[in-house]
């Protein structure tokens, strides 16, 4: 972790670290079912990546349904798109009490772990970030969205049972993912953004902390990523003691760089959609530019899109982007 | 008294008490919430539009304003929804015989191919808390599901919600195929991933970013 860390808060120049696979996965002429579901695709894709992107690090799937489906919820898994959890898992206290904690090697998980493995031990022109869901956006795919949000409320204790059990999971899972030699984990906590800034510190960051202080050391950082929150959760964010925050476009970078220490890496947010996805490479141009004068003066910032780039952005585009980064 | 009830009701969507046994909010735990009140108002006499408009849509209304400001966040926003819903199910049968009237039918689903509800549970609950029925049509919605619905209610007008990219191109052939069948309906598309350029391309009539701009551009089309 200090050497990533470091390298970044001593560097006078700003690096990019746009959250992406799907290129890759397009570019090995590979559909992203293949990709979800076979370890070796998934890694070949993070080689593409690292060998045609001029990134500071590269990061595994952004696949928020492979825990869950490890937990026993039924997945739908689309040929071109990442999969979603069909149907709840759990539905009140007594499901969430019966619900056992999954081990390492259910579903999925087994492939994401070869995956890990092998962009760990044969990338060696730059880190690789794991990735996994984080605890409130894991028990809110098993207990259904909308019914946690209420939840937490009308039945607190359920939800934080659930959330222990997710809590659990995530700790033996992000070991695992340390195990494989990867530089650190991003953990993506999208849903913890529609909370307040009260009930993220309560229903999120007390677990993600949980997570933080059990993996995190110096050559493992975990990187917490909430593209949901628009300001309120930031407090929150820093709380967890994760050493590197990922913010999503529904928020001013400007602001988060104030409110952030800064020996905290600071990482966002360009729109993956309005400005990578649809927009011309000028217009990529333009919008990288803004948001590197805006974050300028700030070593602790890394530039990177709000969330996981989606599927058929044009490669221009992100090529554009690095351009840019890479001139500035 | 029906002043009183009214306002303790409005009280009650607002902070979202739905009813005697739900502990939430702290400060009204072991009172009754909208369900009881709405029972007692019409008990008392106060006819179920004055419930509608002067509490149900009132509340909503500084609701969906609160969230827009964000001073209140997603759960407080479905508390208060799931209030005006415990509160609504008395007035169904009013509404069942005509005796109340509402301001139109809103028919609304998640594209086709797209499996993600919040935003969509939460905008049909504004626009119900807005005045309108709701016809939810729910999830990885087909083109020909929307199309009959709109045959069933010729005068509705039409939401349709996306979360991923990939799937927010299904909504042109939606929209094609509700226009083939009834030019007149009006469309309105929302989600994430959306912009009102976007909507344009694909021929939307409208577009929502937030719940509350999406209501406001319901009411100014059946205005």
């Amino acid at each position: 972790m200090k050497q990533f860390i470091d390298q970044i808060l001593q560097s006078s120049k700003v690096v990019a670290l746009p959250v992406m696979t799907h290129p890759g996965i397009e570019a090995i002429g590979k559909s992203v079912r293949e990709a979800v579901t076979d370890g070796q695709i998934h890694y070949q894709a993070i080689k593409y990546i690292s060998e045609n992107f001029d990134t500071v690090a590269c990061t595994s799937i952004m696949d928020l349904t492979v825990e869950a489906e490890a937990f026993g919820a039924k997945i739908n898994l689309p040929e071109h798109e990442v999969p979603s959890v069909s149907e709840r898992l759990v539905s009140d206290a007594e499901s969430v009490e019966a619900l056992v904690v999954p081990t390492l090697d259910k579903c999925r998980i087994p492939q994401y772990l070869l995956a890990n493995k092998l962009a760990a031990e044969n990338i060696k022109n730059k880190p690789i970030f794991s990735g996994c869901i984080g605890p409130y956006s894991l028990a809110g795919r098993l207990y259904d969205m909308s019914e946690i949000m209420v939840a937490i409320y009308i039945d607190p204790e359920t939800i934080n049972l659930l959330l222990s059990k997710c809590t659990e999971f995530l700790i033996n899972y992000c070991n695992a993912l340390k195990a494989t030699g990867t530089a650190g984990v991003i953990i993506a906590e999208p849903a913890a953004g529609l909370l307040s800034g009260d009930d993220c510190m309560m229903y999120s960051t007390l677990f993600v902390k949980q997570i933080v202080d059990a993996v995190q050391d110096e050559n493992f950082t975990v990187i917490l990523h909430n593209c949901g929150n628009t300001g309120q959760c930031t407090d929150a964010m820093v709380a967890s003691g994760a050493k590197a925050l990922h913010f999503g476009n529904a928020i001013d970078m400007e602001g988060v760089l104030k409110q952030c220490p800064s020996d905290v890496v600071v990482m966002g947010n360009l729109n993956p959609v309005g400005v990578f996805k649809q927009g011309s490479v000028d217009s990529v141009k333009l919008e990288t530019r803004a948001l590197l004068q805006k974050a300028a003066g700030y070593k602790n910032f890394v530039i990177s899109s709000g969330c996981d780039l989606p599927p058929f952005v044009p490669e221009i585009n992100i090529r554009a982007f690095l351009e840019t980064v890479a001139n500035f | 008294m029906n002043n009183e009830l009214l306002e303790k009701l409005s009280e009650c969507v607002e902070f979202g008490k739905i009813n005697l046994a739900s502990p939430y909010p702290p400060q009204m735990k072991g009172l009754p919430g909208a369900d009881e009140i709405t029972k007692e108002a019409l008990e008392a006499g106060v006819t179920p539009t004055e419930i509608l408009n002067d509490a149900l849509i009132f509340a909503m209304n500084k609701v969906g304003q609160k969230f827009s400001e964000n001073k209140i966040f997603v759960p407080q926003m479905l508390l208060s929804a799931k209030a005006m819903g415990a509160s609504m199910v008395h007035l169904k049968p009013f509404f069942a015989n005509g005796s109340v009237q509402r301001k139109g039918v809103f028919i609304l689903g998640t594209v086709f191919g797209d499996l993600h509800d919040i935003g969509k549970n939460l905008f049909a609950m504004m626009v119900e808390g807005a005045g309108w029925e709701v016809i939810d049509l729910g999830i990885d919605v087909k083109p020909e599901k929307f199309v009959a619905a709109v045959q069933q209610h010729p005068t509705a007008i039409v939401g349709i919600s996306a979360l991923l990219t990939t799937t927010m191109v299904n909504m042109k052939p939606v929209i094609e195929a509700i226009k083939a069948s009834s030019p007149s309906t009006k469309v309105i598309v929302g989600g994430a991933p959306l912009s009102a350029d976007f909507a344009v391309t694909i021929g939307a009539d409208g577009y929502g970013k937030n719940p509350q701009e999406g209501i406001a551009w319901l009411d100014k089309i059946s205005a």
